[in-house]
């Protein structure tokens, strides 16, 4: 039997003298040329086409992450390769942490629902590499791990002197803040534009009031494998109706 | 909010895992810098020696201890982490005892100039295993073709002397390796002086052991700076191709052979085939593989400002680049040659590529018509039975430039050109057949011409992007030629049997020489305001001049004598400026956009026999038209859609519309052009929503469309005693379309049986003179179509259709020739994949078209079937039997039914063949029963 207990012997946010409290801007990078490559029923010569055709042809989004003493709010912000000024509808995500009564709280319109997912924060098994570099001013380590449901390689860049152990999307658990967020070596890439350390005025609690359909993590996963495993029978790309 | 600082002293998170096993234990240590000064906050975690999955972690205390405690029994990987310090790690082996203490942990300070340089200014990631030091090469930018040597003279910490001997961090570098292995003996500067820096794929720096306890396996203690160059796995660089080849039966060939090759940025592609099966296009995936990035281009055209405007250029036989043909074979019997190659070359700041393209087709086209003629109060009836045999070639050299000059400005050049030339010969033979089946004019006709066109389309395209983002400006400037030089020469005998003294015979020459000139230009500039608003304003211009220089001659016991009534000498000068101004808002999904523009049309004619002629006539005309413009496209959540768009649009007449010229080469049909056509507008407006479910893949698309015309150009027809129809355009108001259109895509189960259902009605209503009578047709067309895709499993699977529809036509004139038309399609096709590699396909289509009024009744099944094998290592073979139209029913037949004439035609086509073909792809078959949805 496996039991994870978590001791306490001081709250990481009573180590430091001030509560740590700031918004990263973040940009989200992802090459499509890269990400049609992940569909493995297309043959060589149709992703060596659509690699040939477009090249490095990449979206860019940016995405803001709040932090204020042990809680946080990831969510989206504008297109950046918006130069026409188009607005087209940001699906819902919305990813609240509270470190301290360890829940999470996402808000994620994917299948064409708003899912809530509800539960207790739950770090994936990461992995430390000898790798350290420099994200806005912060020496970050290299850490690794695996998404079993969406079966995707994911490389994390942490800064363990803002301890705290959130970061992009739905990662998170390392003994510092995420400021790189690497999927499937570089297919979709979350990098830190601009981290700010500053009172932050936008309320990062969760919203008393939400619209959707409340589950649990274990539900989440079940609606995640299952749709991936659809897609890929019927021959579709999964990602168009979920966050990659 | 201040924390209580008292509890510093023991501070810890600690997560620890609990096992069932018995006999845990605490590690303490404390973290300290070389001077001893323990170091606070220090990360420190534990992780698994064998994959350093990270177990736990926590942080120092005041002092730079730390304690985990109640860990399982087992050795633990322990790292710290301290900002300004190399990250250190150490093994723990838990001792016997409850407590494991670790003692005092010495952190190395990060040498300031490799954390400084390395790793703020490059953003390199610099990756230190133990006393490794490893560099991405990527991060220091050399000029390509640069040895190793000038690579590691920009790597920090490191020195090149002139003699190219290395230092590291002020140590001399006695051994260069590659790959870990020695580089042609022992002189460090071998490797480094010889390799290409854009080979190597990382450099790494440490202390190696010496040569001589390699040698004699006693490390004698010593160690010297070793340098390693480990290689690119691939070098980016690749290469791949395709051929087919295949004989059939009826005496059928065809053959095809790609190749490409590619690096990091460039782009080669030959293409070439050629084949008497009717394919005279260049499949899609054969273009895209051709063009490479260069495939799309949007907006290439430099045409800014909202849609409705007029067409330049377009409608005139073969585009001047080449473009994916998405339709089936031509119909008749044709040859076919095709080949090019294309060059693209592309980096973030220059983008260039170049092309050349050839294709010929020889064409057969026998056909076979019978048509009904509907006059005001009488009919008669025509059969045609012709043949053309004609050839044409195309040249299309193609080049694209495209420079980013920096990060506000982007310049295009384009130029693309057609070489064209070809040859005809019609040969026809036409009767007409009053009350029943009394004949009552016979023509005999033989026709042959040749001719050469040469067209070439210029542009220079500049884009700004201001400071202020969403500001733009941008300008065209484009030139364009489209020439012409053709003869031909026509011969009829007309037999007139109610009236023999209207026979005749036409021998004529006739050499036509046309020159068509564009200069253009557009203006577009937008400015956002208010964040959620953008504005643009646009011009275009365009000065079209044409020359058309026709001399006939009556050939007459081999005299050529000049034919006053056809020779014709004139030259157009079309202007057209159009300025416009749109506001779009844009917010929150919707995007909504009013328009106005406009525009201003200029036509100068001259009219005249020939360059000298005394006695000119002239054509002076000027429209002008306000052109409004709505768009709406409305992004909803969960996936709904809904988009709107209202516009006009704006067509002038073609020039040989407008040309007062009279042309008989077909005796009975004499077509006239008319020099006061103005042009003609149309209103449309279109809607429609659009909704996908990706849960269940519930897809569901509804739309309406209304169009109507005002100033249409029609064909009148008038047609006399003798049954000769002279056409003639004219401007008519009052056509409209109008319909609607619903499909609904659903799974019948999941991933196994889906299907689609799709309808659609629609009412036109066309106006068209017959003997200067006003002819109303209404068409009231419903659709209704069904498919159904079984996809059980990676075996089987069998896609079927339905589609139904009828058309019901009434004529104003002529009311007893109303009619309805029934089409029904029923197509299946069916995969199969069997042991061995082998798979069969099998593709059934079947049509029935009923036409009440003339008693038709056409059914026809095509059946093609086919079955292949992959064969080779890595499946890079396909050896394929095909049949195609088995039960031998593809006769070209084709029926169209108009206010004035229901006609029926018989094109002699390719029908049943068999064909072996083998296939050799170097990236491997991709054979499947399934079809993809990406």
């Amino acid at each position: 039997m496996k039991l994870l207990v978590i001791m306490f012997f001081l709250s990481v946010s009573v180590a430091f003298a001030q509560k740590m409290e700031g918004e990263i801007i973040y940009e989200k990078v992802t090459s499509w040329p890269k990400l049609y490559g992940t569909l493995t029923y297309m043959s060589n010569e149709e992703r060596d086409r659509i690699k040939q055709t477009w090249g490095d042809d990449e979206s860019k989004q940016e995405m803001r992450l709040l932090f204020s003493g042990d809680k946080s709010f990831y969510t989206t912000s504008k297109h950046l390769d918006n130069d026409a000024g188009w607005s087209w509808n940001d699906k819902e995500y919305k990813i609240y942490r509270d470190m301290e009564t360890e829940k999470r709280t996402d808000i994620i319109e994917m299948l064409g629902k708003i899912y809530i997912v509800e539960d207790s924060v739950r770090a994936p098994k990461w992995k430390i590499m000898n790798k350290i570099k420099e994200i806005g001013g912060y020496m970050c380590m290299m850490a690794v791990t695996e998404d079993t449901v969406k079966k995707q390689r994911i490389t994390a860049w942490f800064a363990d002197n803002i301890p705290l152990g959130v970061g992009p999307d739905l990662y998170g658990g390392l003994p510092g803040m995420i400021l790189e967020l690497d999927i499937n070596d570089g297919i979709v890439v979350t990098t830190a534009k601009k981290i700010e350390m500053k009172p932050i005025t936008e309320d990062i609690n969760v919203p008393k009031k939400m619209k959707g359909r409340k589950i649990n993590e274990q539900q989440y996963n079940t609606l995640v494998t299952n749709h991936v495993k659809d897609s890929f029978k019927a021959r579709r790309a999964f990602f168009w109706a979920m966050p990659y | 909010m201040k924390k209580i600082l008292l509890l510093l002293f023991s501070s810890l998170i600690c997560l620890a895992s609990y096992g069932q096993n018995t006999g845990r234990f605490t590690m303490k240590g404390i973290v300290a810098d070389t001077a001893g000064a323990g170091l606070p906050e220090a990360t420190v975690m534990l992780l698994l020696p064998k994959d350093s999955s990270l177990v736990n972690f926590g942080r120092t205390a005041k002092d730079g201890s730390f304690e985990f405690k109640n860990l399982r029994r087992i050795s633990y990987l322990l790292k710290v982490s301290y900002v300004g310090y190399l990250p250190y790690q150490q093994n723990v082996t838990p001792n016997d005892g409850d407590v494991t203490n670790v003692g005092k942990l010495d952190m190395k300070f990060l040498n300031q100039d490799l954390y400084e340089v390395v790793i703020k200014t490059a953003r390199a990631p610099l990756s230190i295993r133990g006393d490794t030091v490893e560099y991405d090469p990527r991060a220091f930018k050399v000029p390509p073709g640069s040895t190793v040597e000038d690579l590691i003279r920009k790597l920090p910490g490191m020195q090149v002397d002139a003699d190219g001997n290395i230092k590291a961090q002020g140590e001399e570098v006695k051994r260069v390796t590659v790959d870990g292995k020695r580089f042609f003996g022992d002189d460090p500067k071998m490797a480094t002086k010889n390799l290409p820096a854009e080979a190597i794929n990382k450099v790494q720096v440490f202390n190696g052991k010496t040569e001589q306890s390699k040698v004699t396996g006693v490390d004698d203690g010593k160690r010297e700076k070793t340098v390693n160059l480990e290689l690119k796995d691939s070098h980016k660089k690749g290469g791949f191709g395709k051929a087919v080849a295949g004989v059939g039966t009826d005496s059928r060939v065809e053959g095809k052979v790609s190749y490409n090759r590619f690096d990091d940025k460039q782009q080669f592609a030959v293409l070439g085939f050629g084949n008497n099966t009717n394919q005279s296009g260049i499949a899609r995936n054969d273009y895209q593989d051709f063009k490479g990035s260069q495939s799309f281009n949007w907006g290439d055209d430099g045409d800014f400002g909202f849609s409705g405007g007029i067409r330049y250029f377009g409608g005139e036989g073969d585009g001047i680049t080449i473009s994916p043909s998405y339709g089936s074979g031509s119909p008749g019997f044709t040859k076919n040659w095709a080949g090019g190659a294309n060059y693209n070359y592309d980096t973030k700041k220059t983008k260039v590529s170049s092309s050349y393209f050839y294709n010929s087709t020889d064409a057969i086209t026998d056909v076979m018509s019978s048509r009904d003629n509907f006059l005001n109060n009488s009919t008669f009836k025509s059969t045609d039975k012709n043949i053309t045999k004609a050839f044409s070639g195309n040249h299309r050299p193609s080049f694209r430039l495209e420079k980013v000059l920096d990060s506000l400005n982007t310049i295009i050049l384009i130029s693309n050109s057609r070489i064209n030339n070809g040859d005809s010969d019609y040969d026809s033979f036409q009767q007409y057949f009053r009350g029943g089946d009394t004949l009552s004019n016979r023509s005999t006709i033989d026709n042959s011409s040749l001719y050469n066109s040469f067209a070439m389309s210029n542009l220079l395209l500049y884009r700004h992007k201001f400071k202020k983002k969403g500001r733009n400006f941008a300008a065209s400037v484009g030139y364009n030629i489209n020439n012409s030089d053709g003869s031909s020469h026509l011969n009829s005998i007309n037999e007139f049997f109610l009236d023999p003294s209207k026979n005749s015979s036409i021998n004529q020459q006739n050499e036509t020489e046309s020159k068509r000139n564009q200069f253009k230009g557009s203006l577009s500039f937008i400015e956002p305001f208010a964040k959620k608003f953008y504005w643009e304003t646009f011009y275009n211009f365009s000065l079209r001049k044409d020359e058309v220089d026709r001399n006939v001659f009556d050939v007459k016991d081999n005299d050529l004598l000049g034919n006053d009534f056809l020779t014709r000498y004139y030259t157009n000068d079309f202007t057209y400026n159009r300025l416009g101004s749109s506001v779009r808002y844009s917010n929150k999904g919707l995007n909504i956009s009013l328009g106005l523009a406009a525009q201003q049309f200029d036509l100068k004619g001259k009219f005249g026999k020939d360059q000298t002629s005394t006695n000119f006539s002239y054509v002076d005309r000027s429209f002008f038209k306000v052109t409004p413009n709505v768009t709406l496209n409305y992004d909803l959540k969960q996936n709904r859609y809904l988009f709107m768009e209202y516009g006009l649009s704006v067509q002038e007449p073609t020039i040989a519309d407008l040309q007062p010229v009279v042309d008989n080469s077909n005796p009975l049909n004499i077509v006239e052009g008319n020099p006061d056509l103005i042009p003609q507008s149309n209103h449309h407006v279109f809607a429609g929503y659009n909704m996908f479910n990706p849960a269940s893949f519930t897809n569901l698309y509804v739309n309406v469309n209304y169009s109507y015309n005002v100033d249409q150009i029609v064909y009148n027809k008038t047609i006399d005693e003798n049954l000769i129809t002279t056409t003639k355009p004219m401007n008519i108001s009052g056509g409209k379309n109008y319909g609607t259109y619903v499909y609904l895509g659903f799974p019948l189960k999941k991933t196994k049986v889906s299907m689609n259902v799709n309808a659609g009605i629609n009412f036109r209503d066309n106006p068209i003179y017959i003997n200067n009578v006003i002819n109303k047709t209404k068409t009231d067309a419903y659709n209704f179509g069904a498919r159904l895709d079984i996809t059980p499993s990676d075996f089987f699977t069998l896609y079927t259709n339905a589609n139904w529809n009828i058309a019901d036509t009434r004529y104003s004139i002529n009311t007893n020739q109303n009619q309805k038309v029934i089409n029904s399609t029923y197509g299946a096709d069916m995969n199969i994949k069997m042991p061995k590699e082998i798979y069969f396909n099998a593709r059934f289509n079947y049509n029935s078209y009923v036409n009440n009024q003339f008693g038709f009744d056409q059914k026809q099944p095509i059946l093609n079937l086919s079955v292949y094998k992959i064969v080779l290592k890595n499946k890079r073979g396909e050896v394929r039997l095909t049949a195609n139209d088995v039960f031998k029913k593809n006769l070209g037949i084709s029926q169209s039914a108009t206010s004035n004439y229901y006609m029926e035609t018989r094109t002699r086509t390719l029908s049943r063949y068999f064909m072996l073909s083998f296939t050799y792809n170097m990236r491997g078959m991709s054979a499947s029963v399934k079809r993809s949805n990406y």
